[in-house]
C-alpha cells in the first residue's frame, strides 16, 4: 500500500515537472481564463454605460422615489426624464430617445412594506441589439439595491399591450438573471467550458506522448498499476482545475459582481467529478488516437464544440435541434453547466442539484472505465 | 542448400530442452505463443536462460523478438504456453516478477523535459527505492553513466551515448536480477557501443542475467548463448561457437568457422526458401 502511494506520488511529481517545463500549456491553463474573462468584461461594460432611460413612476411614494434614485445615481443609466404612461415610452423608443424604461407600478411601496416581492417592469427597446446586455446590467443594479425582494418582469417593447399595464404578458424572466446572455449567465458557464477544454486536451495527449516516447511501455514493465498511473496523472490536473476555478470565481465575483449565492463546497465537489469526466474523455481519446496530432484534434473537436454548443453555454439547450439535444446528453458539459449556474445564480446546492451531480458521477466512472478497457484491449 | 534440411534437427545446436519448465533458470519458456488475430507473431517457442547468463536473442525484423520480451515482462498475455521468470509464473502473477526485473528499450524511455536527476528519481519512485538506497544507487549510476556534475541537465540536451547509459541506469535503479534489453544499442556510435557493453559485462559480473536483442553481430559474439528467431519460431540456439560450428562446411577448423553473421544469413535464407517451397 505504501509502495502504491510512493508510485502515485512519483507520477504526480513527474506530471508537475512536465507542466512546469511546458510554459505554453501553463499559460493556456492559468492565464487564458483570465484573459477571456477580461475581454468578455470589456465587451459588456463598453456598451452599457449611460443607457438612455425613462422612468414611469405610477406609485409615487417615497419608496418608489428611493428606488428610482438608484437609477439616477448610477452611471450605467442616463435618466432622461419621467413620463406619465407607457404610450409615451413607445414614442420615445420610436424616436430613439430612450432604450429602456423602468415602470414602477402602483402598489410597489405596499408590497415592500408587506415583505412581498415587489413587481417592477422594465421595458426594453427590442430593436436594439444590445438590449440584452442592458437588461443584464439592469438586473444587477436592481439586485444590489433591493436584494431578493424585487421581482423584475420585463418585456419587449414591441409586444406590449400599451393600454393597460396590468394586462401585459411580459416574457417574465426569473429575478436573478433576466436575460440569458448576461455576464451573470455566461461567466459560470465559462468556468465549465474552460475546465472542460483544458483537462480533456491535456489528458488526451499525455498518454499518447508516453506511448510515443516509450515511457508507457517502460511503466508497464514496472510494478506501477494502471489505476495508479491514472490517479497520479489526475492529481495535478485536478489541482490545476481548482486553481482555474478559484481564479474564475474570484475574478467574476470581485471584478464583475457575478453573484455566488449557493453552496461553494458543493460547487467544488462537482467540479472535482467534472474534471474526472473530462479527463476520462481525454483518456478515451488517447487510448484510441494513433498519434499526438490526431489526439490533439480529436480532443479539440470533442471538448471545444460540444463545450460551447452542447452544454447550454452559447445557446439554451431547448433552442437547439432535437438531434443535438440528444447529443448533448453524451457530454458532461450540460450537467456541470446546470450545477454551475444553479450554484452561482440560484443559490442552489446539493438538494436541488444532486441529480446532476449523480449523472456526472456515473459519467466519470463510465468514461474512466471505458478508457482503461479500450487501452487494455489495445495491448492484447 | 543441402544444409537447409538439417536446420532445426537434433544434429543442429537446437538444444534439447526438457519438457518441464525449470524454476532454477532465470527464464524457462515452454510452448510460448502469441497470436494477433490470425497472425502468429511468436510460435510455440521453448528455451531456458540460466542465471547469470548473457543471452543474445537474434532474428530479422518482425521475427517476434520484441513480442516475446513483452510476454516475458508481463506486459502482454500470451495466447498459449508457459513462462517462468526468476522461478515465478509471469503469466499468472506478473506483479510477483516485476519488482525483480528491468527493461530497457531502443527508445530509452526517458523524459526529455526532465533532468538527469529527475528521471532517476522518477524511476526510483516507481520501483519504491527508499531514500538511502536511492542516494547510493544514484551516485553509482551517475558515475557509471559518466554523468557526474550533469545531474541538473535536461535529458533532451544529452547526446545519444549518454542518454543510453542514463536509460540503463534508470532501468537498473532497483537492482534487478534479470534485465531485458531490446536493441539497446541501435543508433549509437561504435565507441559508445563498446562502452555500453563494458557496462553490461559489469552487470553480468555482478550476477545479473541479461537478455539482449540486437542486430549487431559483433554484439552477438559477446553473448554466452544465442537464440535465433525467424517468423515467430526459435530455429537455433547455442553458444556462439556451437552455432558457428554447426553451420561450418565439412572439414572446417576452429580458424575457418563461419561468422555469426554468415550463420544468421544462412539460417534466414534457408528458412525462407523452405517456407516458399512448402507454400
Ligand atoms: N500489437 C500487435 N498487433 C498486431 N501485430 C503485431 C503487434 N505487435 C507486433 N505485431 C507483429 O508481430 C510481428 C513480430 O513483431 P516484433 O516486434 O515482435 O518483431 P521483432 O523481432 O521485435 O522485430 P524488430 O527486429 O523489427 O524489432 C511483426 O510482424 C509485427 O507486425
Ligand atoms: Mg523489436
Amino acid at each position: 500500500m505504501n509502495a502504491a502511494i510512493t508510485r502515485i506520488l512519483a507520477i504526480a511529481r513527474k506530471e508537475f515537472i512536465h507542466l512546469a517545463r511546458d510554459w505554453r500549456t501553463l499559460v493556456a491553463v492559468l492565464v487564458l481564463p483570465a484573459v477571456q474573462l477580461l475581454l468578455f468584461a470589456y465587451a459588456i461594460s463598453y456598451d452599457v454605460r449611460n443607457v438612455p432611460t425613462l422612468i414611469v413612476d405610477q406609485d409615487l411614494t417615497p419608496a418608489s422615489r428611493a428606488y428610482i434614485a438608484k437609477y439616477e445615481a448610477s452611471d450605467l443609466y442616463d435618466v432622461r426624464g419621467r413620463v406619465a404612461n407607457i404610450e409615451a415610452v413607445r414614442e420615445s423608443f420610436e424616436r430613439g430617445a430612450a432604450r429602456i424604461a423602468v415602470v414602477v407600478p402602483p402598489g410597489f411601496a405596499r408590497s415592500l412594506a408587506r415583505g412581498d416581492k415587489a413587481q417592477v417592469a422594465v421595458l426594453v427597446d427590442g430593436s436594439e441589439p444590445n438590449s440584452a446586455l442592458v437588461g443584464s446590467t439592469f438586473s444587477r443594479a436592481l439586485n444590489e439595491g433591493y436584494g431578493q425582494r424585487i421581482q423584475a418582469q420585463w418585456a419587449d417593447a414591441r409586444g406590449i399591450d400599451l393600454e393597460r399595464f396590468g394586462r401585459i404578458e411580459p416574457r417574465i424572466r426569473t429575478w436573478y438573471n433576466p436575460e440569458r446572455r448576461s455576464a451573470d449567465f455566461l461567466i459560470p458557464g465559462l468556468l465549465v467550458v474552460i475546465i472542460m477544454i483544458v483537462t480533456t486536451q491535456q489528458s488526451a495527449v499525455t498518454l499518447v506522448r508516453e506511448r510515443d516516447q516509450g515511457t508507457e511501455e517502460q511503466m508497464r514493465v514496472s510494478p506501477l498499476r494502471r489505476t495508479e498511473l491514472m490517479v497520479g496523472k489526475l492529481l495535478p490536473w485536478t489541482l490545476l482545475a481548482f486553481a482555474d476555478m478559484v481564479a474564475i470565481v474570484a475574478l467574476s465575483t470581485a471584478v464583475f459582481d457575478v453573484p455566488l449565492r449557493g453552496d461553494v463546497s458543493f460547487l467544488a465537489a462537482s467540479i472535482l467529478v467534472f474534471v474526472f469526466c473530462s479527463l476520462g474523455i481525454g483518456l478515451i481519446i488517447s487510448a484510441i488516437a494513433p498519434s499526438m496530432e490526431s489526439a490533439n484534434i480529436a480532443a479539440l473537436m470533442i471538448s471545444f464544440l460540444p463545450g460551447f454548443m452542447l452544454s447550454g453555454f452559447a445557446f439554451p439547450l431547448d433552442s437547439i435541434p432535437t438531434v443535438l439535444q440528444w447529443a448533448s446528453y453524451l457530454f458532461p458539459g450540460r450537467y456541470m453547466m446546470a450545477i454551475s449556474r444553479g450554484v452561482f445564480l440560484k443559490g442552489a446546492g446539493f438538494a436541488e442539484l444532486s441529480d446532476q451531480l449523480g449523472y456526472l458521477v456515473v459519467y466519470a466512472v463510465a468514461a474512466i472505465t471505458l478508457s482503461s478497457v479500450i487501452s487494455a484491449r489495445r495491448q492484447r | 542448400m543441402g544444409q537447409a534440411a538439417t536446420v532445426g534437427d537434433a544434429a543442429t545446436p537446437r538444444e534439447r530442452v526438457s519438457s518441464a519448465p525449470s524454476s532454477d533458470m532465470a527464464i524457462s519458456v515452454r510452448g510460448l505463443t502469441k497470436r494477433f488475430g490470425t497472425f502468429t507473431a511468436v510460435d510455440a517457442i521453448d528455451f531456458d536462460v540460466r542465471r547469470g547468463e548473457v543471452f543474445g536473442f537474434l532474428g530479422p525484423n518482425g521475427a517476434g523478438k520484441t513480442t516475446a520480451i513483452r510476454m516475458l515482462t508481463g506486459t502482454i498475455a500470451p495466447t498459449a504456453g508457459s513462462a517462468l521468470v526468476l522461478g515465478d509464473d509471469v503469466i499468472a502473477k506478473p506483479e510477483k516478477v516485476k519488482r525483480r526485473i528491468g527493461y530497457m528499450s531502443q527508445k530509452f524511455a526517458l523524459f526529455e523535459d526532465m533532468t538527469v536527476d529527475e528521471n532517476l528519481r522518477f524511476y526510483a519512485g516507481v520501483y519504491d527505492v527508499s531514500g538511502a538506497e536511492f542516494a547510493a544507487r544514484r551516485r553509482y549510476i551517475l558515475r557509471m553513466a559518466d554523468l557526474e556534475g550533469r545531474e541538473d541537465e535536461l535529458t533532451a540536451n544529452l547526446s545519444v551515448g549518454w542518454k543510453q547509459r542514463l536509460a540503463l541506469g534508470a532501468a537498473t535503479i532497483h537492482e534487478p536480477e534479470l534485465l531485458f534489453l531490446d536493441e539497446p544499442t541501435s543508433g549509437v556510435d561504435p565507441v559508445a557501443r563498446r562502452h555500453f557493453w563494458d557496462l553490461l559485462y559489469d552487470l553480468a559480473d555482478d550476477g545479473v542475467t541479461l537478455f539482449v536483442t540486437t542486430h549487431y553481430m559483433d554484439e552477438a559474439n559477446h553473448c554466452h548463448r544465442l537464440g535465433f528467431m525467424y517468423a515467430g519460431r526459435l530455429i537455433a540456439q547455442g553458444s556462439p561457437t556451437e552455432v558457428r560450428a554447426a553451420y561450418a562446411p565439412d572439414g572446417a577448423t576452429a580458424g575457418t568457422l563461419p561468422s555469426i553473421e554468415d550463420v544468421f544469413v544462412h539460417l534466414v535464407t534457408a528458412h525462407r526458401d523452405r517456407q516458399e517451397d512448402g507454400a
